[in-house]
């Protein structure tokens, strides 16, 4: 028997939008703890992963610093939280990474916290495996009165000293740091709400 | 094609507020109207209908290399200079688009026309993909319409195929304006199809975006990757964050280069390339001082919900919709009238996910300008 061909939705059904909803998506919360690891240096990494991946994480935890790391106005308040002579400029970070010193006219005038390790992200094993870790590569830091403890740019200790760690991937998702500025969208819509009620069409 | 009176499902009211749907009624008149339905058959649907939505989409498509290659058509379409590049570079880049709405004058019977495209901030989508959708169900298991009715209308799953296919970064953001439960509404309806489709859907006004060193932000400061914003490319480039657009790694939903398409200067383009196009009407883009006669429209090249639309009948009446959107230069497009059916005109929204054609929405009005205002009406298919 020959089927009829539809021209509309096999189904049309909601999850979010009914009341029942809650129940079905109560118990997707747990998250499970990842392996990965903390280094100083490219050399630590390599004990542990391949040497390529490792360089790769630390060039992508020093683009990253500058964008997330916390910012400061007053050179004394950055070292009051991390330690005397542990706060530098973008421009200076750009300097020890050796890369171009950002151009955007918001990033001068401040200071953060030295970079002090490396968050190795997705990683290969030494035997060429993938490991299954959904951690973005990123930069740590040391507050002042704790030298041995990493910390990611957002305060969160991720690491006892060098080597591996185990974390929940959601706490240390990174974030560009500090000074956000919100309300840019929507002023074309306050100025021309007095005839139309939605901004579709 | 033709209408038919119907009785309404008794507390179908309810049924919509308990399913988010709270705009069904606006301002004390009905928004969602089940007193009647259209009825088309299936040569109607597909050859009338979907068959030039997608021919009508993929001219359209093919205009886009044409645009951003010629600097006279960018300024043609009040593009900003300082967006070329981006509007260009997404292009390009294949940046992923999720739909779209073409509005056509259709009567039953000779080619559709196409009024304009909503390639940017489309509506309706609920009303369409979903409410009409049940509507049928409940219709067909009461006995209301013919057995083995059927609708144009397979929005939702290829709503939820286009999620689980696209790449798109995960989470998927969706910002529309604090103060429209319409808008609002439209959002909240492709969170869930995206939910459902595995992607973690987050909400975030639109006024409360934010921007940190260049990076869009949400709430708590983290990056944004992706952004579906119910919320007009023409007049994003305008505001404060402009400059965000260009420096932030987000994607968009949808993309830059939907700006070249939602604008009503590519009716005109499109007239240019394929004159005589059975589905497209003769429109041009306004001289100066261009006197305006009979059997014309005068629409601005951004505006939404018919504000600002001027027209001259045949026999020279005048209907103007006033609006906020004076302010673009206007195109001029050949007036064909919206058919009537009892004391109602009507258009038909059709649907675009990807590039195949996805369903119709009809839209009623008492005037000859489909409105914010105008009624919604269910179809349905008969063989």
């Amino acid at each position: 028997m020959k089927q009829k061909v539809l021209k509309r939705s096999k189904k049309a059904a909601l999850v979010l939008m009914v009341p029942t909803a809650t129940f079905l998506m109560a118990g997707c919360g747990q998250e499970e703890a990842v392996q990965t690891a903390a280094f100083e240096t490219v050399d630590q990494c390599a004990a542990y992963y391949n040497p390529e991946q490792c360089k790769a994480d630390l060039g992508q935890a020093l683009t990253m610093h500058t964008q997330v790391a916390p910012k400061y106005t007053d050179k004394a308040a950055c070292e009051t939280d991390f330690g005397v002579g542990q706060c530098e400029t973008p421009a200076q970070a750009a300097t020890a990474a050796g890369t171009e010193p950002p151009a955007q006219a918001s990033s001068g005038g401040f200071f953060m916290p030295m970079m002090m390790g490396f968050l190795a992200g997705q990683m290969l094993n030494r035997s060429g495996g993938q490991l299954k870790q959904p951690v973005q590569a990123q930069p740590l830091y040391k507050s002042r009165d704790d030298r041995s403890t990493f910390r990611t740019a957002t305060n969160t200790p991720v690491a006892r000293g060098v080597g591996s760690t185990y974390i929940k991937p959601s706490s240390v998702q990174p974030k560009p740091a500090g000074m956000v500025n919100r309300g840019g969208f929507g002023a074309q819509a306050a100025k021309r709400s007095s005839s139309s009620s939605s901004f579709g069409g | 094609m033709k209408k038919v009176a119907c009785d309404e499902r008794p507390g179908w009211r309810s049924y919509a507020e308990s399913v988010g749907f709270e705009f069904h009624t606006f301002d004390g008149e009905p928004y969602w109207d089940e007193t009647a339905y259209y009825q088309f058959n299936l040569r109607q649907i597909e050859q009338d209908l979907e068959e030039p939505t997608e021919e009508l989409h993929q001219m359209a498509l093919a205009l886009v290399d044409d645009i951003i290659r010629d600097e006279e058509k960018l300024q043609q379409l009040a593009i900003p200079e300082k967006f070329w590049d981006f509007v260009a570079g997404s292009w390009r880049a294949k940046a992923p688009s999720l739909y779209g709405r073409l509005d056509l004058v259709y009567d039953g019977t000779g080619p559709a026309k196409l009024l304009e495209l909503n390639y940017d901030t489309p509506t309706s989508l609920f009303e369409t993909g979903f409410f009409q959708w049940v509507w049928l169900e409940d219709q067909i298991m009461r006995g209301k319409v013919p057995q083995g009715a059927d609708q144009f209308n397979s929005l939702q799953d290829q709503l939820e195929a286009a999620f689980t296919e696209l790449p798109l970064a995960n989470p998927l953001y969706f910002a529309s304006v604090a103060n429209s439960i319409e808008d609002k509404g439209t959002v909240m309806y492709l969170m869930d199809i995206a939910k459902q489709a595995g992607l973690d859907s987050r909400f975030i006004e639109l006024e409360q975006l934010g921007e940190a060193s260049g990076q869009l932000v949400d709430l708590d400061g983290y990056a944004i990757g992706a952004l579906f914003k119910l919320y007009p490319w023409e007049f994003m480039v305008q505001e404060d964050f402009a400059s965000v657009i260009l420096s932030s790694q987000t994607q968009w939903l949808e993309p830059g280069w939907k700006m070249l398409l939602s604008n009503k200067g590519i009716l005109p383009l499109l007239w240019q390339k394929h004159q005589g196009h059975p589905n497209l009407l003769e429109s041009h883009f306004e001289q100066p001082g261009q006197s305006f006669g009979a059997g014309w429209v005068r629409k601005p090249l951004f505006s939404r919900e018919g504000a600002n639309v001027e027209l001259v009948t045949q026999s020279g009446e005048k209907i103007s919709e006033p609006g906020p959107y004076a302010d673009s230069p206007f195109i001029r497009q050949k007036f064909q009238p919206l058919p009537k059916f009892g004391d109602s005109y009507s258009m038909i929204g059709s649907w675009v996910v990807g590039n195949s054609a996805a369903g119709i929405g009809i839209r009623e009005d008492n005037s000859l300008i489909t409105k914010d205002s105008s009624r919604f009406l269910p179809h349905i298919i008969v063989d």
